[in-house]
């Protein structure tokens, strides 16, 4: 078993600078999603690791009335800990989903949309509420919205040898929100993915809709979500088949069980519409 | 790599490997055999310790990560007026448990008790899931749950009049 090399960098700056130096190392904070797929008794970790976990910058909130930021090396369990309105109830939904509590203390929002492997529990949520996250490199920084970290082809794309900073996430109000998690729990697996949808409604009108669907690939249909926009509820059985059917067409290239999970979902979903 | 840490509340440095999870460094190190290193995923709760005053499975952190933290196992946990809250509570409710779960339930009720002085069933419960050992039944784990809360509300009220 070869050893990594471990760096503490004390600040971003720094860290900045040996992400620059060092290309190949990877970030490491909670590190949940690395180990708890390895049951042997060493662990295999990249030849070169930044220890990002204790950085200041990295572990700040800030809670404004129309947004929370929220660093990235914030854990699971300390969001949930914040009061009660600083986080949408759509990702605390996705939060209460990731593992158990003693994994939500060391498993990170960071980690969580940038490991790159697959979409994890908080990406459907954070792209149904239009999250932005801040993302630097030794050369500057930007924001830039999270559904973004989605290829046009679904699979995961979060952009290689950069750093993700933070998370802002809007306070808004939505008139109907949910979240369901389907397949292994605990180790995520082909068949694990994560559903969300919230819509909003004035006078009878529907004002938003959002509906994101990930495991290994994303999958949202912001055409049809724009084109529900501003239609009078209720709709009725024909409408609802018809956009379904959009949907499931757009998941003809996952896995049996989980394409039928997801029409399932769908129909769920746009039932709300019904009302 | 020398990792220097604090350890049951004394200062301890070791020299480790990055590849070495901090469940198997404290078995096979510093001898603390209430940690139990069986899943390996995080997901028995069996390896539970307390990392800066949080839970934490130690087999699915390496030991670099507790670079200048403070982590108490139960061993050093066992010293504190707290434990004996949670064990006399436990006790108080005639909660039996298998022994393999037992140090991650005083655990998880130690770090609950430090953030909730009066948790709910629900708040309970989803404690628990850190710990999912079938030998216990749901309500037996509450009423001792809520026996420590008890216990400790007591100790903390005759502390503050002293």
């Amino acid at each position: 078993m070869l050893a990594s090399e471990i760096y503490y960098p004390a600040n971003v700056a720094e860290l900045l600078d040996l992400m620059r130096r060092r290309p190949e190392a990877a970030l490491y904070a909670g590190g949940t999603e690395i180990l708890r797929t390895q049951s042997e008794p060493y662990a295999r970790l990249p030849r070169e690791v930044l220890c990002i976990a204790g950085l200041p910058e990295l572990r700040q909130v800030l809670l404004t009335e129309r947004f929370v930021e929220i660093g990235a090396a914030v854990t699971m369990a300390e969001m949930l800990e914040l009061r009660e309105s600083a986080v949408p109830e759509l990702l605390a939904l996705a939060i209460k989903g990731i593992g158990n509590p003693a994994v939500r203390s060391l498993a990170t929002v960071g980690g969580n949309l940038a490991s790159g492997g697959r979409f994890m529990d908080c990406w459907p949520a954070l792209a149904c509420l239009d999250a932005m996250a801040e993302i630097r490199d030794s050369q500057g920084m930007q924001w830039v919205n999270v559904n973004r970290f989605a290829a046009a082809d679904g699979s995961p794309d979060f952009p290689k040898g950069k750093l993700l900073a933070r998370v802002r996430v809007p306070l808004e109000r939505w008139d109907f929100g949910a979240l369901r998690k389907v397949g292994a729990k605990d180790y995520p697996s082909r068949q694990t993915a994560v559903f969300a949808v919230a819509a909003r409604v004035e006078k009878g009108i529907l004002t938003e809709f959002r509906m994101a669907f990930a495991g290994e690939v994303a999958l949202r249909l912001r055409e049809v979500e724009n084109r529900l926009v501003g239609r009078r509820l209720p709709l009725d059985l024909r409408q609802r088949t018809a956009i379904a059917e959009e949907y499931r067409a757009a998941a003809e290239g996952l896995p049996s069980r989980l394409r039928i999970q997801f029409g399932t979902l769908v129909d769920g979903a746009l039932e709300i519409l019904a009302r | 790599m020398t990792i220097s840490f604090i350890l049951n509340g004394e200062d301890v440095s070791l020299n480790a490997r990055s590849y070495e999870r901090l469940a198997d460094v404290l078995r096979q190190r510093f001898g603390l055999l209430g940690v139990k290193a069986d899943c390996r995923r995080g997901v028995c709760g069996k390896c539970l310790v307390l990392l800066d005053g949080r839970l934490a499975p130690s087999c699915i952190l390496p030991v670099f990560r507790v670079r200048g933290r403070e982590v108490i196992t139960i061993e050093g946990f066992a010293q504190t007026d707290e434990y004996q809250d949670i064990a006399g509570g436990f006790s108080d409710a005639h909660l039996e448990t298998c022994g393999f779960c037992e140090t991650g339930k005083i655990l998880v009720t130690a770090a609950l008790l430090e953030r909730r002085a009066r948790p709910a069933p629900a708040e309970i419960l989803d404690a628990m899931a850190s710990v999912p050992c079938r030998c216990t039944d749901p309500e037996a784990i509450i009423k001792a749950v809520q026996a420590a809360a008890d216990r400790r509300a007591r100790r903390l009220y005759h502390r503050a009049g002293q």
